[in-house]
């Protein structure tokens, strides 16, 4: 053999050995964005979500044996990023995490056509939740509707909203509209005014104009629909303006305690609606301890760690690792494709004994999802701000899924018929 | 219609004259504050013709420096201190390793050298610090932070001490500034090189020492906007985007005028703050801020390009 095809023989066999160690291991890429605007945001969740892969493979060896791959591709919250990150990464991954509604309603379509899973959980676009027209798409476990219809139906449990006020700060971008149908709906229903309040993207830090707004209009209460450094802005530009706090909630991305140290005491009595909870004594908390924070393997910190984002990125991973043993179990094969995926977290069944066999005890509430149900409606805690920290200031909440669910239909609809050819699920039944 | 563009504001204005003053309150701190950050832009471009795209992020990074600083331990004016000295190196670092070399070079490339020294301080910050939101050290610092309420007319009027400070150190340091152009032998080369190059490089004047000289003072400015911006919300990099502020007021008070710099600046703070607030949010939705300022600069440029206080540029073929 000469030496020329000894060289390539080598190359041929390296080959195929990269070939195999590249399929040995569940590609999930995260379309993450630690870096921009919204970054204070997203580096505890992404580390919530990391810590949790890092500690399943270094604990179990992965999911079924097979080592995730959790790698990040770094968008910044921009929305071209997000789609160069999309195509990227399309063809070795098993699920696209693309981490802004923006992103998710770009990369929707094309996750139809390239049949790649969509999870956004708790956030995009909210008739993901119907199933049989976006098959591929998930918002697990809770969508924005979700959310708008809890922040009222707690709201009307502190006294009758006819006749009320409420002004509905949000972010200038499609994730802050995303509630108005069903704010409007509600609206419209129990006799409240709504007055939307937009914050643009350069404005996130400099509110006072909107405060001014909200101090003329003189609302009952203010909701607000905030992420990255817009709900430190609008937290502080509240306490200025002496707006009474217990009259202020947001949206689970507006409930991070890295927004509210900056106002300590003065912010007690916030509230921000959310479907998970931070836990240091759950088992998973523990085993992220020994496996991933004791060898170095984290980015985190104790203080990120006993935070309501770190947990909420826990979560996260811990519902796509769901999903993927699901479709294990079912496929009877540990490496799933994309397909096979999307019929996992099609029959994710999260109930108590399953939270708790995952470590995940009172971090998250159970929920199901099915072939028609994409979101899986947990509901979740009403979040209050003690001046430290954020404690549970309601019993388990859940949507009213049944008031909007005629939006629902019309939207995912609507949204099939603008994007024609759009491929739907005929074979699920809802 | 016409009646909620002409009349009914200015009735809202009479009618409840405490609201009027907390919106022009409001104005003008902001105001105040486009201003320092256009004043570095001024700085940069009048003595070397170059238009300075790393000024919002020289804001984050000195804000992120001084909180990074403190966090190690070390006392909140030592870190200030400490700060500005890191404002220094990166001024003597960006002439000699960016601008010495491309001298002579079209206005453009050096432009291009700003957006390079943007992506590095971002990438570098990020390293270093992390892109976590950071409270800024407002009480170690001894910045006041209660308010003051007034009751004009029976009515309320908050002053922010923090705000009332901003206001203080701002004119105090644009005082200084302007006597520092105006009275001193290294203020008036900066003047010189920013009239005429060839000439100023001809009597002597150091290129160098003056480029490194208006870096730091833009890292000094860039500081003082970090502290104050900061403060209001905390230090991250969402900082950076406040500085595109200060691009109308460029535009409206010219790029060469420092004076231009500092009316432009109130100008649009207190003209955007009324505008929202009066016709913005009754008739278009609220959230004008993000293009009146454009449009006011745009109006102002149709008329004259060379904004209000910009020198008009002669060119003989």
């Amino acid at each position: 053999m000469t030496r020329f095809t000894k060289m390539a023989v080598a190359a041929v066999v390296a080959g195929i050995a990269a070939t195999s160690a590249l399929a040995q291991e569940l590609y999930t890429p995260n379309l993450a964005y630690r870096t921009g605007p919204f970054a204070a945001t997203g580096i505890p969740l992404m580390n919530g979500q990391a810590d949790y892969f890092t500690m399943l493979n270094a604990r179990d060896g992965g999911i079924g044996g097979v080592p995730v791959n959790a790698e990040e591709c770094e968008t910044g919250y921009s929305t071209e990023k997000g789609v160069e990150c999309y195509e990227k990464t399309k063809d070795r991954s098993i699920v696209t995490q693309p981490w802004s509604t923006g992103i998710t309603l770009q990369v929707l379509p094309k996750t139809n056509v390239d049949e790649i899973p969509i999870l956004a959980p708790g956030y995009g676009f909210s008739p993901m939740m119907d199933g049989e027209t976006f098959q591929w798409a998930f918002n697990i476990p809770a969508g924005y509707w979700d959310a708008a219809d809890m922040i009222i139906q707690y709201l009307e449990e502190q006294g009758d909203l006819e006749g009320k006020k409420i002004a509905f700060l949000h972010l200038d971008h499609p994730f802050g509209k995303e509630p108005l149908p069903v704010l409007e709906m509600h609206a419209e229903n129990k006799g409240f005014e709504l007055v939307p309040i937009p914050v643009g993207l350069k404005e996130m830090q400099n509110q006072s104009a909107q405060w001014l707004q909200i101090r003329r209009e003189r609302p009952d209460y203010v909701v607000m629909w905030g992420w990255g450094a817009m709900n430190a802005g609008a937290i502080t530009e509240a306490v200025k303006t002496k707006f009474p706090m217990e009259n202020f909630l947001g949206v689970w991305w507006a409930g991070h305690d890295a927004d509210l140290k900056i106002v300590g005491e003065d912010g007690k009595g916030y509230k921000s609606i959310s479907w998970s909870f931070p836990n240091p004594d759950a088992p998973v908390m523990q085993d992220i301890q020994t496996h991933v924070v004791e060898p170095g393997l984290t980015q985190s910190n104790p203080e990120e760690m006993a935070g309501v984002f770190y947990s909420r990125g826990i979560i996260i991973s811990a519902i796509l690792g769901e999903g993927i043993r699901v479709a294990q179990e079912e496929f009877d094969t540990a490496e799933i494709s994309p397909s096979q995926l999307r019929w996992g977290l099609e029959n994710i069944n999260m109930t108590e004994e399953r939270i708790a066999e995952l470590g995940l005890d009172g971090m998250v509430p159970p929920f199901q999802t099915s072939c028609s149900d994409h979101t899986g409606n947990s509901g979740g805690w009403m979040l209050e701000w003690d001046g430290e920290k954020f404690v549970k200031a309601s019993e388990l909440m859940t949507a009213n899924v049944e008031g909007y669910a005629d939006i629902v239909s019309a939207k995912a609809d609507e949204y099939a018929e603008a994007n024609q050819p759009w491929a739907v699920n005929e074979d699920c039944e809802s | 219609m016409l009646k909620d563009i002409f009349i009914n504001p200015f009735v809202d204005m009479v009618e409840a004259p405490d609201f009027l003053l907390q919106v022009l309150w409001e104005g003008l701190v902001s105001g105040v504050l486009y201003a320092l950050i256009a004043l570095g832009f001024v700085l940069i471009f009048r003595s070397s013709r170059i238009f300075n795209f790393a000024q919002g992020i020289m804001v984050v990074f000195a804000a992120l420096t001084l909180v990074g600083l403190h966090s190690f331990g070390v006392p909140a004016w030592i870190s200030v201190l400490l700060t500005l000295g890191v404002m220094f190196v990166l001024a003597v670092g960006i002439e000699r390793v960016v601008l010495r070399p491309l001298v002579g070079q079209p206005d453009i490339i050096l432009f291009m050298a700003t957006i390079g020294i943007t992506l590095f301080l971002i990438g570098g910050g990020e390293i270093i610090f992390g892109g976590e939101n950071k409270q800024m050290i407002t009480e170690e610092l001894g910045i006041p932070t209660g308010d003051t309420v007034l009751e004009p007319w029976g009515g309320l009027l908050i002053l922010q001490h923090l705000d009332i400070t901003v206001v203080v150190v701002a004119c105090a340091l644009v005082a200084a500034l302007l006597a520092f152009l105006n009275y001193t032998q290294m203020g008036r080369a900066i003047r010189a090189l920013g009239d005429d190059h060839q000439a100023a490089l001809s009597v002597g004047i150091s290129l160098q020492t003056v480029w490194v000289l208006v870096w730091f003072i833009a890292g000094i400015i860039a500081l003082v906007t970090g502290i104050a911006w900061g403060a209001r919300a905390g230090v991250s990099f969402a900082l950076e985007v406040i500085a595109y502020k200060a691009l109308p007021v460029l535009m409206l008070g010219g790029l060469e005028s420092i004076a231009g710099a500092i009316i432009g600046g109130l100008m649009i703070g207190l003209m955007e703050k009324l505008f929202e607030i009066y016709w913005g949010q009754p008739l278009l939705g609220g959230n004008t801020e993000t293009w009146f300022a454009f449009v006011l600069a745009l109006i102002v440029l149709l008329f004259r390009p060379q904004g209000l206080f910009g020198e008009r540029i002669i060119e003989r073929v």
